[in-house]
């Protein structure tokens, strides 16, 4: 949901990422809008996580420029951890912390970083709780939940932090097929309420429903974009349509 | 062995509370020594991964009596070419710096496999919300590691307990200097040494079943 004269929240030009002699990512540039829900789109091994992990610098980028909400990520002098309290992570294998409970893991960074007092914290984490559908399992530890709670409890822990842009990393590829549904539902959610996202998923569906532009990458390139209808309907080039040949 | 036990129990007794003091007070400064060289070694600055790997290396690479004979004779010696004539170490301050310094290079080892049993993702999860590398390792990691640490440290605990006889050789009164000087005194080897032998056993057997215990029960603490 993107506003009429919504500020660019991330602003990404001629990144490029090698681990050693493996160039990953060769040129990419993109401009996100606030509220914008973008979803990546790419074979296996393009890159995708990676260009997410470089937008919160959990990966350094080789070269290039990544501006989320007017930070300057790839500056050495910017403040990395005030930096990623703006901008929220959602993996594809949960990594909810397995030494804490449901609220514990929701509460942990925003007390930790003095955002929010303890009992503002818990009944944001209350809240939030109640948003993805969880309010009864504050108490239970991770290894007491199946996956598809365990990743909207993920969702509601990057929530805490009022993030301005959320990554999701094929939340839903580690789960069980009957349990995709009420994690895609709570991105929906999200989606609809303005957050701005950028998700890397197989779910075709999600995409044309939710997505205000898809972005297919291969080979270290943005490959083609557009809205849902362009790229996964009528797609120009070659490389997308062999890709959407094989997971439609 | 009646004879002993009973001219010597209360002796045997002191002693074996030296060698107590002297494994325990050598456990903490190993666990502080430990954490430090194994943060060194589990951190993405190679410096600090160098100088962790030569201390663990160094001092695994060093025999615990050898090393004893240097900080006890060696070190007093070289401050004393350096001009600081009055320095002397006891033998127990000497003991302990000896015994936390080997102890500590295991605790390192150990302290750095169980840090990296943890997932990955729980680190870059933590650092994703922002918080710093200490935040993450403290609330998130290390918490984590301690578990799977438990049993590798409760053998290093015995096995420093059984490492202090070896500092009988700068005279600390610990259990087996003891035996030592009974063994002189009475000229009854066979004796005093069984009964050395039955202490030592006593305590880490008892010991060793009251940490598979603690173990269990942090196990059930799990699921
Ligand atoms: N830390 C790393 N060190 C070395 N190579 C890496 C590292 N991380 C990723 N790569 C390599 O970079 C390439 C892109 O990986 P990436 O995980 O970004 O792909 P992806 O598009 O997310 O793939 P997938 O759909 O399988 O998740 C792969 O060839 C991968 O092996
Ligand atoms: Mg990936």
């Amino acid at each position: 949901m993107v506003k009429e004269n919504a500020k660019i929240m991330v602003h990404v030009e001629n990144l490029k990422k090698d681990f050693d002699k493996l160039e990953v990512l060769k040129d990419i540039s993109i401009d996100i809008k606030e509220g914008e829900v973008v979803v990546l789109l790419g074979p296996s091994g393009s890159g995708k996580s990676t260009f997410l992990r470089c937008i919160n610098r959990l990966e350094e980028a080789t070269s290039g420029k990544i501006i989320v909400d007017g930070m300057d990520i790839t500056d050495k002098h910017t403040d990395i951890n005030k930096a990623r309290e703006d901008i929220g992570m959602v993996f594809q294998h949960f990594n909810l912390f397995n030494n804490k409970n449901v609220i514990d893991n929701i509460m942990l960074a925003p007390v930790e970083l003095k955002k929010m007092t303890k009992e503002e914290a818990h009944d944001k984490a209350v809240k939030l709780l109640e948003r993805v559908g969880l309010a009864d399992k504050a108490e239970a530890y991770p290894s007491q939940l199946s996956g598809g709670q365990k990743q909207r409890v993920a969702i509601a822990r990057a929530l805490a932090m009022n993030p301005g842009l959320i990554l999701f990393d094929e939340p839903t590829s580690a789960l069980d097929p009957e349990m995709v549904g009420e994690v895609l539902d709570v991105m929906k959610e999200l989606a609809g309420a303005g957050m701005t996202m950028i998700v890397v998923t197989h779910e075709i569906g999600f995409a044309r429903e939710v997505a205000d532009r898809i972005v297919f990458v291969d080979g270290g390139y943005i490959v083609e974009q557009g809205t849902p209808d362009e790229v996964i309907n009528h797609p120009k080039e070659k490389r997308t349509i062999d890709f959407l040949n094989k997971v439609l | 062995m009646i004879q002993i036990i009973q001219s010597y129990g209360t002796m045997i007794l002191a002693a074996l509370g030296q060698t107590l003091i002297l494994c325990l007070l050598s456990l903490l400064v190993a666990m502080v020594i430990g954490l430090i060289f194994a943060l060194l070694n589990v951190s993405h600055n190679r410096g600090c991964n160098f100088i962790g790997t030569v201390y663990v290396d160094a001092v695994r690479g060093v025999p615990l009596i050898v090393l004893a004979y240097f900080i006890y004779f060696g070190l007093p010696a070289g401050m004393k070419m350096l001009g600081a004539v009055d320095f002397r170490l006891t033998a127990l301050q000497a003991g302990t710096a000896a015994l936390s310094m080997n102890c500590g290079a295991y605790m390192a080892e150990i302290i750095r496999a169980g840090i990296q049993s943890v997932d990955r993702g729980q680190m870059e999860a933590a650092r994703s919300l922002g918080l710093t590398y200490g935040q993450s390792m403290r609330k998130v990691v290390l918490p984590q590691a301690i578990k799977t640490m438990i049993p590798s440290i409760i053998n290093q605990f015995i096995i420093t307990l059984k490492d202090t006889s070896i500092l009988s050789v700068i005279g600390f009164p610990e259990l087996t200097n003891m035996g030592k000087t009974i063994s002189g005194n009475t000229f009854k080897s066979l004796e005093t040494w069984a009964i050395i032998g039955i202490v030592y056993m006593v305590v880490i057997v008892s010991l060793s079943k009251a940490a598979k215990r603690v173990e269990r029960k942090l196990n059930v603490g799990r699921l």
